[in-house]
Parts: structure tokens; sequence; C-alpha cells
């Protein structure tokens, strides 16, 4: 769909904003309303944000950027929305085993690199992303640069970081943070660490391909804070990666960590169906819940039965190191 | 079946979809042409075009195409 709003409505916005706009209504017509939809919900903060992230991407992708990204978003919308659609009408995700999606997607380095650069614009364009990410960026870093202030260092641990924006939001907001991130696609190691590099960020963030999964093994409690966005549903066995944040957590830590409720995707399939799945999640893992945001998207399907929810959650480790009690004796 | 009959009967579809029953399709129709077809209507209307037509489009078939000539030429291709 054309939108019909004057492009006057963009005037206050950054060129780089503008440019995304008008690039979008000129080669992806339909795809026009959502980035509205998003900037309306937060005008300056879209801005100000896809401004960073837009900027980040022209600084490794050069004149190609917009068709790359965009292209990539239309592309990963669309087939989202597709597989919503067959989820609605098969009544479960496409794939149910991890080395299937493995095998078809995350070890295949020109998809994966399409999926990053789309899946990264999601976190702007999409106005329940966006929402998250302010969630992300106001109440868990903010929090997180209150009790910094005048500590040592802080030590991030990313789990399956994907395009990376993510764990760059925390070492832009965090001066002193140090990143460690893990994901097992090949592609997403050279994405995220690509931005980092252009970011000026690069000396303070490592990336090691492998399964983040795994990124426990031989490793204490090292993090005061780890980000875990949308791995959760990509997995068999979604409580060993709650174990694994726990154990990476230093005692008093703190997580951010996110999932997809009812949302089919081609690499989904553990499929969680309440909110209360991911809460229950972390509270056998021995951490609390402190605060939640889940969102659904603007629109859905026409006559959809499943709502499709992106949900986070800021996790806290018991200063102790030992698991929160459960009250009663 | 013809490229005529094709974009007839796809004419059927879109009525259905779009829910107007004066709705006129030529093969350069494009979402520019219908204020309604978005991102999300889109995918109403390929599966709705899926069941009418008994064919499977690939998601990456179906997110390039641009008007609805383009479209009956994918329907010919799969028919």
């Amino acid at each position: 769909m054309s939108d019909t709003r004057e492009p006057s409505s963009l005037s206050d916005a950054p060129a780089r904003v503008r440019a995304l706009f008008e690039h979008t209504a000129r080669a992806h017509p339909r795809s026009a309303r959502n980035l509205y939809e998003a900037r309306d919900a937060h005008p300056a903060r879209f801005d100000a944000l896809t401004d960073e992230l837009l900027a980040s991407c022209e600084r490794v992708l050069g004149d190609r950027a917009l068709e790359v990204t965009v292209g990539g978003f239309v592309r990963f919308s669309n087939g989202v929305a597709f597989d919503q659609a067959r989820y609605e009408r098969d009544g479960a995700y496409a794939h149910k085993r991890y080395e299937e999606v493995n095998a078809a997607l995350y070890s295949q380095t020109e998809e994966m690199s399409d999926y990053l650069w789309g899946c990264a614009l999601t976190n702007v364009l999409w106005v329940h992303h966006l929402e998250l990410s302010l969630f992300y960026i106001d109440r868990f870093l903010g929090r997180a640069a209150r009790e910094a202030a005048g500590a040592a260092a802080p030590v991030v641990v990313e789990l399956a970081p994907g395009h990376g924006w993510w764990g760059r939001l925390a070492l832009r907001r965090l001066p002193r943070a140090t990143l460690r991130a893990f994901d097992i696609s090949p592609a997403s190691m050279l994405i995220a660490r690509a931005l980092a590099d252009v970011d000026g960020l690069g000396a303070r963030a490592s990336y090691a391909q492998m399964d983040a999964t795994r990124a426990v093994e031989g490793e204490g409690a090292v993090a005061d804070l780890c980000v875990c966005n949308f791995l959760v549903e990509h997995l068999e066995r979604p409580a060993d990666l709650l174990a694994s944040i726990a154990h990476l957590l230093k005692p008093g830590g703190w997580a951010f960590f996110s999932g997809a409720l009812t949302a089919a995707q081609v690499d989904h399939i553990y499929e969680f169906r309440r909110e209360s799945e991911l809460v229950a999640l972390a509270e056998g893992a021995g951490l609390r819940a402190v605060e939640t945001m889940s969102l659904g998207p603007e629109r859905v399907l026409k006559g959809a039965r499943l709502l499709p929810r992106s949900m986070s959650l800021i996790l806290h480790k018991r200063p102790s190191g030992a698991a929160w009690g459960e009250g009663g004796r | 079946m013809n490229r005529t009959s094709t974009l007839s009967r796809l004419q059927d579809v879109f009525r259905e979809v779009f829910e107007d029953d004066d709705l006129t399709l030529t093969p350069s129709t494009s979402a520019a042409d219908l204020e309604e077809w978005d991102s999300l209507m889109h995918v109403t209307l390929i599966l709705a075009v899926e069941g009418a037509f008994g064919v499977r489009f690939t998601s990456a078939q179906v997110s390039s195409l641009e008007t609805v000539g383009d479209l009956v030429s994918l329907i010919e291709a799969r028919g």
C-alpha cells in the first residue's frame, strides 16, 4: 500500500530517515505503512534510533545500505507474515528440530546475511519491537547505568546477538562496559563484528562463533549483565538456556531476556503460548522477573485466531548467588 | 488456461479478499492503485490465490511481486 500521507510529515526527520521512507515507498510500497506506524508511536526516538542504526549500516554497506537493509526487512517481514498464516492454518510451527533449521539457515552465510540485515531493522520499524527496544534502553540499560556509576567496568555477555544491535546499544550507553558475544552463525559474527568496528566499539567487544547455549562451558559467573533476545524459541530445550543465563550472571546481576509467543517464523521451533511460560522458565532457573513487557503487532492477519507477541523480561539474580526464595518454610 | 482467464479468476479472488465487488484488475494494477493492499493484506491475498488456483508459492516468490501481471505470470508458471 502507498501511505497517503504527505512527505512533509517527515520534514523534521533526519536525512537518513527521510531517505528510508522514500526508498521504501518507491521500492516496497506495500511495506510503507509499517514505517509510519512505528514513527507515529515515538517520532523523536524513532528518528534517533533509526538514524543511529542506518548510520552504522551505511558505514558497512556504503551506497547499497538502503537496498540491502530495507530489502532484507521486507523479505523478513513477509516471510514472518506467511509463516504466521500457515501456522494459523496448520496449527503448528513448520520445524521442530534445531538441526533442521541450523542446516537450512544459520549455517548458510548468504541467506543468513539477508535475514540479519532485515531482522536488525525490525528493532525500529516494527512498532512493537521499537517499544521493546525502548524498554531495553530505558529500563534495563538505564538501571545498569545507574548501578554501574562509580563501579568497575561491567561485563555484558550476549547470547545469540545476531546482527548485534542490542550489544552495541549497551556499549554506547555504558561507556566502560565490555561485551562478549556468542552466536552459532558465521554470518552473525561477521556482521556484528563489522558493525561494532565501524561504530568504534570493536575494542570493547569480542564475538565468538559458537553455540550460545554452550557459552557457559568453562565459564564461571562472569556477567554483570546478560542479554539474550529471541533465542529461546529457536531451541528444543529452553530450560537449558535459562540455566546458562543464571550460571553466567554474577550474584546480583541482571538479564534482559526476550522470546516470541504464538509467533511463527521459519526458525522458530518451540511454541510458547502464554507469557507465564517465560516467567516460569526464569523462575525455574532461580531468577526473578522484576519487569516484563509483552506486545503484539498493531495489525494482525484478517480473521487471525492467534495473537503473535514478543515478550521481554528483566531478570534479577539474587545478590547472594543462591536462588530467590519461594516464601513460607 | 490463458492469461485473460487467469486474470478474470484472479479478479474474483481480489474482489472477495478486498470485499469490493466493483474492483477491476488490469495487468498493471499494483499496491499504488489499491489503498488496502499492504503487506498483511498481501499475505491474505496470496493464500486465497493459492487456494483458488491449487498452487503453492514460496514467500520469496510472492514478496517480489509488484503488479497483478506479475502474479498472473507466477500462477501460469506454476499451473
